[in-house]
């Protein structure tokens, strides 16, 4: 089982947890700018890590933090503590996101295909890594060249070490379109870097 | 070899999500397939280093662009120390600047100690200095920690101001160099008071309510880029009327 790098599910220490980050929303709803920038600090290096991953672009990436984090102050009074606040924002940092992404591939015409069982099965079997460490720099390019869908599924689960629950629930798909997701990420992934060897 | 039926255990395998039997089942269809093992040991590789892939750091000054358009929303309860204070003026001085410097979102964690409450910060900082001045040298103290604060807030401030200037036209930033520059003289001036007549109330209330206004206009700058940057014209011109 692989742990989620950040307290998105709160288990540990789910007894006050849980309070305190309803405290926390509380505050924040009052207009309490301290409390927003404790929930920011806490928040929003994943946040950003996940926007640039998806996005390919750190500057993009920080304009759709602003949003998330505006769009998450408006949406507060929303917020009723059933899923956990690092779930929460990632439902919404990945939603807004997306329709970022949408859009974008909209104005310049270049909509993503989704990836073709058949042909990621065809590659993943003809290619080989080659031996040595995969460099952060190749992953990363890589990783921006998957279809949005997998490319969501594969930041969520295996970079940022979300449970295919939370992944599903962050995405809203079915837990088993999220394995799926993932594993043709990987064996695209696969493909991709045997040919930067 | 029937390979594809293997392919979902291998996933799981990396996952650590596999059940004992399955698990069995793919060891005994690995000793055989040199395919399937490669293929195994290179997604067990990219799962690994996707794991591995490091946090990227926040841009410094997204916080303070973020606390600039909660503040031009109205989203923020603003806090009204002085009010508050019906201690002395060097506590109420005190908390102006941890308020202002939390109005413009910069560096409040080195005001607030690890753990605190974070509601604490203004009321927290002003208290601190209402209850420790009791002398001259005590008031001088809390004066100089006030000032420290105003001008660690205006060096944030400027810092991310001038680095982002190019997002605004000629004639704005022109016209904000210039308002920067009056203040500046002023603050200039109001500091040379000050060390004149260090025990002057009136000279450090005017330089405290100069630097003030650098802050402030500092925020609107760094809101109005904001703004630009997003092609939002209805809040920048907003703004440009304010200022």
């Amino acid at each position: 089982m692989t742990t989620s790098k950040v307290a998105v599910h709160s288990s540990a220490g789910a007894a006050t947890g849980r309070p305190a980050e309803l405290e926390l929303v509380e505050r924040c709803r009052r207009g309490e700018l301290g409390a927003f920038e404790e929930l920011y600090r806490t928040h929003s290096a994943r946040l950003f890590s996940l926007a640039v991953r998806m996005l390919g672009n750190p500057a993009d990436a920080e304009d759709q933090l602003q949003e998330i984090f505006l769009s998450a102050h408006r949406k507060l009074e929303s917020f009723r503590g059933e899923s956990a606040l690092g779930t929460w924002l990632y439902r919404l940092a990945m939603n807004q996101i997306l329709d970022h992404v949408r859009s974008r591939a909209a104005r310049t015409s270049q909509l993503t295909d989704g990836l073709d069982d058949a042909s990621v099965l065809a590659d993943a079997k003809s290619r080989r890594l080659a031996e040595g460490t995969i460099q952060r720099i190749d992953l990363e390019r890589a990783v921006a060249e998957l279809p949005e869908g997998c490319r969501a599924a594969f930041v969520l689960h295996d970079v940022e070490g979300l449970e295919h629950r939370e992944v599903s629930e962050v995405l809203g798909i079915a837990e088993g379109t999220s394995k799926s997701q993932v594993h043709k990420a990987r064996l695209r992934l696969r493909a991709l870097l045997a040919e930067r060897k | 070899m029937d390979c594809d039926r293997y392919l979902n255990s291998i996933h799981e395998r990396v996952d650590l999500t596999i059940g004992s039997i399955r698990r069995a089942e793919l060891e005994i269809h690995l000793d055989g397939c040199d395919h399937c093992r490669a293929l195994l040991q290179d997604l067990q590789r990219i799962h690994d280093a996707a794991a591995a892939l490091p946090v990227v750091p926040t841009p410094e000054g997204a916080w303070l662009q973020i606390a600039g358009r909660l503040r031009m929303e109205g989203r923020i309860r603003e806090e009204t120390p002085v009010a508050r204070a019906a201690a002395p003026r060097y506590a109420a001085w005190l908390a102006i600047a941890a308020a202002l410097i939390i109005a413009s979102g910069a560096a409040v964690m080195l005001l607030i100690p690890r753990g605190a409450p974070a509601a604490a910060p203004v009321s927290g900082t002003a208290t601190a200095g209402a209850a420790g001045v009791s002398s001259p040298d005590e008031a001088v103290t809390a004066v100089d920690a006030a000032q420290a604060q105003f001008e660690k807030a205006i060096a944030d401030l400027e810092k991310v101001a001038k680095d982002n200037r190019q997002s605004l036209d000629p004639g704005t930033s022109e016209t904000i160099e210039k308002n920067l520059g009056i203040i500046d003289q002023a603050i200039a001036e109001n500091r040379a008071a000050v060390r004149s007549e260090p025990a002057s109330v009136a000279a450090r209330e005017t330089l405290f309510d100069t630097l003030r206004q650098k802050v402030s206009l500092l925020q609107d700058t760094i809101s109005l880029i904001n703004e630009m940057r997003k092609g939002n014209n209805a809040a920048a011109a907003q703004l440009v009327n304010k200022s």
